[in-house]
């Protein structure tokens, strides 16, 4: 159980823990004087009201037993005249019997231990509660043996005080927990301000971004924190520098000997006629996959770049609806093409957007059976190109993975592996689409088969 | 009559492989790995150059440049890659046109094909839709009968390439006409891939005829499809 509670109240955020912490020590600070408050205010007022009571029923006291010894017969007067004060009562026992002034009281209603107490000599005092109203009955003896006087004094302003005093402080002890609550929501805020901006670097960086950084502060306790994120941070951006800058100067390196090889083996290839047939399957063979070497190769010279946006020398506002048409016909042989008009107009470096739409028709050949339309519209206020193929489509887990480089698993299988594709071409469309702010994604086609979709910011003609 | 082909490539081994595959391809092959010995070699009966932008020495647009300046010899261009300031550079220092690298026989053959084809039909050919008669462009009068332009009676020296374009451009009497249009009509080749070479030949021209390059009057930018002539 205890378990359980100290887990759920690990899943509060740091932020409201410290908050409800600084709530509950301000709570108990300020109710614990509260109760020390009230303790010594009410002891104090009661013991101030009490001693006046016993005072005035002392003086009276000594009134009624002087009348009492005189005999005279203005005894009822002075009871009368003694009750001055609201709400007040005397009661007087005078040879067993009961005389009343003042308040409309039972005398039966009196403690009889107070009466007994107050007959066997001794001045006692008792809180009670007579028809709802908290009075302090004070008894004593007077003049005879047995002969006792009481006087019942309203408390109802001391209780009226009293309350007033006890809803002060517990409106106080509310409110002081509240303040706590707010000043520990705003001390985490502040303690953990880093710690926000840390989380939104770092979120950046998972996306990407290895040019977020934290900005340096100089308070003793964050400035390391800071510097050491951003250490790391410039560690993991040359790390991943490196590794492009590899890859491309592997790619460039393998430039020179496969030109060589390239133009070599279209010597070969013009003269095959000539060759035994044994050396024309092995040039044909060599010839293709030397081909295809140099498309990959050329792919990977463009990946290492990254994800960049483009120039601002290569950007330039291009017509959707010219892109589609430029697409090589050996692509799009038999594909319907429908352009919305006017065709929707993107910022884009057109060598880039080529090579997108052309990796795209490249994949639906080699993997769909070939484009059956190539559509060029609005959809949600994106410049849209849809690429549809009639193939058997792209399983809704494989969606996101074939983006990925060298991603070819099920979909290459079929057809003997080779496709003449290199493995980084709808990498390449990602990275372009997303280099020019864009996003490309896969959906059903309505009547079976894949379409991908990319979606760019339209530009006003 | 084969063409003659000026190779200018620093790397032996490629040097020897596509001069091998082009003499295969039948064209006649000078070859020379420096700028230094490509201005030397360079004479009346060469066709085309094909020009390494990398040298060491003098540097491929410097060679461009001085090749320019002598005369209207066709220049193709090989850059490292597609989207570089070299090809711009390259482009306005007169090239014609642009390879990247890898170079290929095959593909390089076609491009100096085309090249050459344009090269040798008149512009005032049928297929032109046109006449051979003379457009008046402002103050630039084209002659189309003899590939001369006069701009307030001064001849202005455009390179074939550049004239070319220029009566694409006036040929559609003020219509857009787009970019693949222009490639394909100019160049001569299905267009695939960039533009590039478009633009800066339309610069080059505007530096020529415009009275002032940077607020065009004659040849106009139309957004995202083309170009026109004006006003």
């Amino acid at each position: 159980m205890s378990e359980r509670l100290t887990r759920s109240w690990r899943t509060v955020s740091l932020r409201w823990r410290v908050a409800l912490a600084f709530g509950l020590v301000s709570t108990a600070i300020a109710g614990l004087l509260a109760v020390t408050t009230w303790q010594l205010a009410s002891s104090y007022m009661l013991e101030q009201r009490e001693r006046g009571a016993t005072t005035q029923a002392t003086v009276d006291g000594r009134l009624v037993a002087d009348s009492l010894r005189r005999g005279s017969d203005e005894l009822p007067t002075l009871l009368v005249g003694l009750t001055g004060e609201p709400g007040t009562a005397v009661l007087l026992r005078s040879g067993g019997r009961w005389t009343t002034a003042g308040r409309e009281v039972d005398p039966a209603m009196v403690p009889a231990a107070l009466v007994d107490l107050a007959a066997a000599g001794t001045t006692s005092r008792q809180r009670v509660v007579l028809g709802g109203t908290p009075v302090l009955a004070v008894a004593m003896p007077v003049g005879a043996t047995g002969d006792v006087f009481v006087r019942l004094a309203p408390l109802t302003e001391l209780d009226r005080t009293l309350r007033f005093v006890s809803a002060v402080l517990v409106a106080g002890t509310v409110l002081a927990g509240l303040l706590g609550v707010l000043l520990g929501w705003w001390t985490a805020r502040r303690a953990l301000l880093p710690l926000t901006e840390l989380t939104d670097a770092a979120g950046r960086m998972a996306e990407g971004d290895l040019a977020a950084r934290l900005p340096v502060r100089h308070e003793a306790d964050l400035a390391p924190l800071a510097a050491r994120f951003n250490a790391t941070a410039d560690a993991l951006a040359e790390r991943v520098r490196r590794d492009a800058r590899f890859a491309g100067d592997v790619s460039h390196e393998l430039r020179t000997p496969l030109t060589t090889m390239i133009n070599a083996g279209e010597v070969l290839h013009r003269r095959r006629e000539e060759l035994p047939d044994a050396a024309r399957r092995a040039v044909d063979l060599l010839t293709a996959d030397v081909r295809r070497f140099h498309r990959m190769v050329e792919d990977l010279l463009e990946i290492s770049r990254g994800i960049q946006a483009p120039h601002s020398q290569d950007l330039e506002p291009v017509d959707l609806a010219g892109i589609v048409q430029n697409v090589p016909d050996h692509l799009v042989a038999g594909a319907r093409i429908d352009v919305a008009t006017p065709a929707p107009l993107v910022m884009a470096d057109r060598r880039r957007l080529d090579q997108v739409l052309a990796n795209l028709c490249q994949n639906a050949r080699h993997h769909g059976g070939g484009v059956v339309r190539l559509g060029v519209l609005r959809r949600d206020g994106h410049a849209v190109i849809e690429v549809d193929d009639a193939g058997p489509g792209v399983p809704a887990e494989l969606r996101q993975r074939v983006f990925e480089r060298f991603a070819r698993g099920a979909r290459t299988g079929r057809d003997g592996g080779d496709t003449g594709g290199t493995g980084l071409g709808l990498a390449l469309v990602a990275q372009h689409v997303e280099g020019h702010g864009g996003r490309v994604w896969i959906e059903d086609r309505p009547a079976g088969g894949a379409r991908f979709v990319v979606a760019l910011r339209e530009v006003a003609s | 009559m084969t063409t003659r082909v000026l190779l200018v490539e620093d790397d032996e081994r490629i040097r020897q492989a596509l001069g091998l595959a082009l003499a295969d391809e039948g064209y006649e092959i000078v070859e020379t790995a420096t700028g230094e010995e490509a201005l030397e070699l360079v004479d009346p009966d060469l066709d085309v150059v094909l020009l390494d932008l990398m040298l060491p020495g003098i540097d491929g647009i410097e060679v461009c440049s001085t090749l320019r300046s002598r005369g209207d010899l066709p220049i193709i261009i090989a850059t490292a890659r597609s989207d570089t300031a070299d090809v711009i550079a390259g482009l306005e220092a007169g090239a014609d046109d642009y390879v990247t690298k890898p170079l290929i026989a095959g593909e390089l053959s076609a491009r100096i094909r085309a090249l050459l084809r344009r090269r040798r039909r008149p512009s005032g050919d049928a297929d032109d839709g046109g006449s051979t008669s003379d457009v008046t462009l402002g103050d630039v009068v084209i002659h189309r009968s003899r590939e001369v332009v006069e701009r307030a009676g001064q001849q202005v020296h455009l390179t074939h390439t550049e004239f070319r374009l220029l009566a694409e451009l006036a040929a559609a009497r003020g219509d857009v006409v787009t970019r693949e249009h222009l490639l394909q009509r100019v160049w001569g080749y299905d267009y695939f891939g960039d533009t590039r070479l478009l633009d800066v030949h339309v610069r080059r021209l505007r530096r020529k005829i415009e009275p002032d390059p940077d607020e065009p009057t004659l040849v106009l930018t139309v957004r995202g499809s083309g170009y026109r002539t004006g006003p």
